[in-house]
């Protein structure tokens, strides 16, 4: 079984509640479950719609047929319908066509008869349940366990209306009836926004600053959610380059710190990052990439902020720069950025996206919390003379001792112009010269530090290589192709810079035959770039896309067959 | 205990000769050493600019960031560690103008520090061009039609935004600055002082003279918690400037409202995995 639910309609209907309702109650029985949320920038009206996949094996991306639509208003009608195959149901709040496999069900005429057209959405829910297979008690436990929250007769309205809805579905067949085969949950369903605000709770990470921005905002919402419950304060700064600089003040000060945004925002944190950066100061950055250029796209996907990553901020310095393709690796590169931040003293910056963000992905494992996080910072007892301290003391490994101000004998100096090894300014050729060249004596080690791809079938003639979030399109791309007989394989990054070159070069030499693709959420293929100037590998075609919506399997498939190239 | 001594630092000034901003500098030492807080126990937070210089020139804990932004990086600070003493030197120019917007919220969040304006009324470090401060009307090489915006009034700004201790100080006065500074210092909350200060540079027009012949020293006995007074003394810009302490109140401070911060510095806590891992859980 692989089944596609699609619910549409206009933004402050409900579209997100029904979606993760019925996302949940299929977790909850024993499939697996992915979903993705689509929506305008804004709060009322246009065209929303949740999309969910339900299946028997582990899904990580969104397919484009739809078995069964949910649609609120016409609109979605007219924009899915060509998405629709033969057996597919359709339950409607008009009768929009004469097609037979239309359902017309009043959804707002039966939430009004409840008290309020406020009860569409759980009208559509509890239909959506019972086409999916759900007996009476499961509507009830789900709609009760949703809605825990609401005071008792709002509750009982919520019943009633899941009741109507429920009745007025009793004949439609839908030829999968998950529902009625519930076993064992697999996981829960998670956000790669709230895993990345675990990540860095688990991290001990103990301030957050940001101004609000799609689709960075629901992660500071998370760890503003998790600071009622654990040591960590949120602060909402007045505009970018003051979030960004408070991460600065706090880290320096010794807490471990981050913000979020996205790449209209990180555009303005530039300048922080190379305070971070000169002053050796930890600090990590989400930038939640959206397409642009300027506002771009607000409430949509893309892959096209890697190089600015990279290279954001004047002059050379060494940084981190990690892009996650799962809620998991989200949470375990969040964790893994702080600490590496900390251990180098330098910038970390998580390349998350909307569509990571904003999708529901089912979580098999739970995270896993360290028993002990470890410090990378010095007190007085660790050093000979604490009064002759000096916060950038040339070492081997370019790292110097970092201690805190105002926590013993030790000064603490820290200056944004080029400094003496005691934080003092200086000018003098010689140590500008020692500075530079201790700060990217870091490199090498910081490159052990990342691990290179995730692999499928690498021995392949034709290699597919992506990074960040599309992975999961990307897998299910090869393994599509691969059941038809193809010889293709996928290397699939997610730690990016430094850039992996060993770890990378092993596994891209292995056959001098070999075809690479680039598969990227951006127009100049920069990734692949990236990988053109660190390995020297020469690709052979491009499957990219811009226009803010995220890949499918089918996309990348048919794109490959087009440019014959798989 | 009040050896200034302590707080002399080993690395050369760079200031001209004669430049304002020594008065402020001996001023910050005096008050430092009558508040008796040693060295080690003080973070000075600073932007870019001459002013910006000033914690190099002073022996202390601190961090010399970029052009604006020192309130920022200051509160950073305060919210991981609010036992730290924060004083906050910063240039008309740095903070009025490329740090206007984190001036302004510093006032509204009142967070506990001290932030001293070195106001010269002209950007001294890029070599004479007109600050936010400057007169309307002064010529520069950059502005040889004369400026035609009106002067932005730091102390009227921040008491509009709702700061608890606005003061306004004089360089060429040490001993009445040292006072104000530890005014400002132990007021519970943030507290600006907007410091005139010559530069003997670039700055023809606001000189030394100038200052001394219209600057006069408010009466110290006197009550400052009205807003309308102080509003008053604030826009008094003009032959005569009063000097000291317009306005004084108390007010509910950034920190102390903040729940999570009422066991202690966020620094001071221990990384606890079983309550993460039972949050974490029970977030899923």
């Amino acid at each position: 079984m692989d089944i596609t639910i699609l619910i549409g309609g206009a933004a402050g209907q409900g579209i997100q509640t029904i979606g993760t309702l019925l996302s949940a109650a299929c977790c909850k029985a024993g499939y697996f479950a992915m979903a993705v949320n689509d929506f305008e920038s804004r709060v009322r009206g246009g065209h929303s719609f949740f999309k969910i996949r339900i299946s028997n094996a582990p899904v990580y991306a969104s397919r484009e047929s739809v078995d069964l639509l949910i649609a609120l208003d016409k609109n979605t009608w007219e924009i899915h319908s060509p998405s629709l195959r033969d057996n597919s149901v359709v339950l409607a709040d008009e009768d929009f066509s004469s097609s037979g496999r239309i359902v017309p069900l009043a959804f707002e005429q039966l939430a009004k008869e409840t008290g309020s057209n406020l009860f569409i959405n759980t009208v559509a829910a509890a239909a959506g349940l019972r086409v999916l297979g759900a007996g009476p008690a499961t509507v009830q436990s789900t709609i009760k366990d949703h809605f825990s929250g609401l005071k008792e007769d709002l509750l009982e309205k919520n019943l009633d209306a899941a009741q109507k809805g429920f009745e007025k579905v009793a004949d439609v067949l839908f030829e999968e009836q998950p529902l009625a085969h519930p076993s064992v949950p697999k996981g829960n369903l998670i956000s790669g926004a709230k895993a990345i605000a675990l990540g860095a709770a688990a991290a001990d990470c103990r301030i957050g600053a940001f101004y609000p921005m799609s689709p960075a905002t629901s992660i500071m919402q998370h760890l503003t959610d998790l600071s009622k419950r654990l040591d960590i304060v949120v602060e909402q700064a007045e505009d970018e380059i003051a979030a960004a600089n408070i991460v600065i003040g706090a880290s320096f000060a010794g807490a471990r710190a981050m913000t979020a945004t996205s790449g209209g925002g990180f555009c303005l944190m530039t300048e922080a990052l190379g305070l971070a950066g000169m002053t050796e100061t930890p600090m990590v950055i989400v930038n939640a990439m959206r397409p642009g250029p300027s506002t771009g796209l607000p409430t949509r996907t893309a892959q096209g902020d890697l190089r600015f990553a990279i290279h954001a901020s004047h002059d050379d310095f060494p940084r981190f720069v990690f892009a996650p393709g799962t809620p998991t690796q989200a949470f375990e590169q969040t964790r893994k950025a702080f600490y590496l931040s900390e251990k180098y003293q330098v910038p970390a910056i998580i390349l998350a996206d909307q569509y990571l963000l904003d999708s529901l992905f089912l979580l098999e494992k739970p995270f896993f919390i360290d028993k002990h996080v470890e410090r990378f910072i010095v007190t007085d007892d660790d050093m000979p003379d604490p009064g002759g301290y000096e916060r950038f003391a040339v070492t081997d490994s370019g790292i110097s001792p970092r201690a805190l101000p105002c926590k013993g004998k030790a000064l603490v100096k820290v200056s944004s112009d080029e400094h003496r090894p005691d934080g003092h300014i200086t000018e003098d050729i010689a140590i500008r010269n020692t500075m530079m060249e201790k700060r990217r004596a870091k490199l090498p080690a910081m490159i052990e530090e990342l691990d290179g791809p995730e692999t499928v079938s690498p021995d392949a003639h034709t290699l597919l290589i992506g990074w960040g979030s599309s992975a999961g399109a990307i897998k299910e791309a090869t393994d599509l192709l691969r059941d038809q007989g193809a010889d293709i394989g996928c290397l699939l990054f997610s730690q990016i810079w430094p850039f992996p070159a060993t770890a990378a070069e092993k596994m891209l030499k292995n056959n001098p035959d070999t075809q690479f693709i680039a598969v990227e959420m951006n127009a100049e293929a920069q990734f692949a770039g990236i990988l053109k100037e660190n390995t020297n590998i020469n690709f052979s075609g491009y499957v990219l896309k811009y226009d803010g919506r995220p890949f499918t399997a089918q996309f990348i498939v048919d794109a490959l067959k087009e440019k014959e190239l798989a | 205990m009040s050896d200034k001594d302590r707080y002399e630092s080993a690395y050369e000034n760079q200031w001209c000769p004669g430049c304002g901003n020594f008065g402020i500098l001996g001023a910050m030492k005096d008050a430092l050493a009558q508040l008796n807080i040693p060295p080690e126990k003080l973070l000075i937070v600073s932007g870019i600019g001459q002013a910006a210089k000033t914690p190099h020139f002073l022996k202390c804990n601190f961090l010399h960031g970029i052009h604006g932004r020192a309130l920022s990086i200051a509160l950073g600070a305060k919210l991981a560690n609010h036992d730290l003493n924060i004083l906050v030197n910063s240039g008309d120019g740095d903070c009025y103008g490329e740090g206007g917007n984190h001036f302004i919220h510093a006032a509204r969040r009142n967070t506990d520090m001290t932030l001293l304006v070195h106001n010269n009324q002209i950007y001294g470090l890029t070599k004479g061009q007109a600050s936010p401060t400057s007169a309307w009307g002064m010529t520069t090489a950059m502005q040889p039609g004369g400026v035609i915006s009106e002067p932005l009034n730091g102390p009227a700004l921040a008491l509009t935004m709702g700061a608890g201790f606005v003061a306004r100080g004089f360089s060429g006065n040490k001993e009445h600055l040292s006072g104000l500074i530890q005014a400002a210092v132990q007021y519970k909350g943030f507290s600006v002082i907007d410091i005139f200060q010559p530069c003997v540079t670039f700055n023809r027009v606001n000189t030394a003279q100038w200052y001394k012949d219209r600057i006069y020293e408010l009466d110290e006995t006197k009550d400052r918690d009205d807003f309308g007074t102080a509003m008053t003394l604030a826009r008094e810009t003009g032959d005569r400037i009063p000097v000291g302490i317009l306005y004084t109140k108390e007010k509910k401070e950034f920190i102390s409202q903040i729940k999570g911060l009422e066991k202690g510095p966020l620094i001071d806590r221990h990384y606890d995995p079983d309550r993460l891992e039972k949050v974490v859980q029970e977030y899923i």
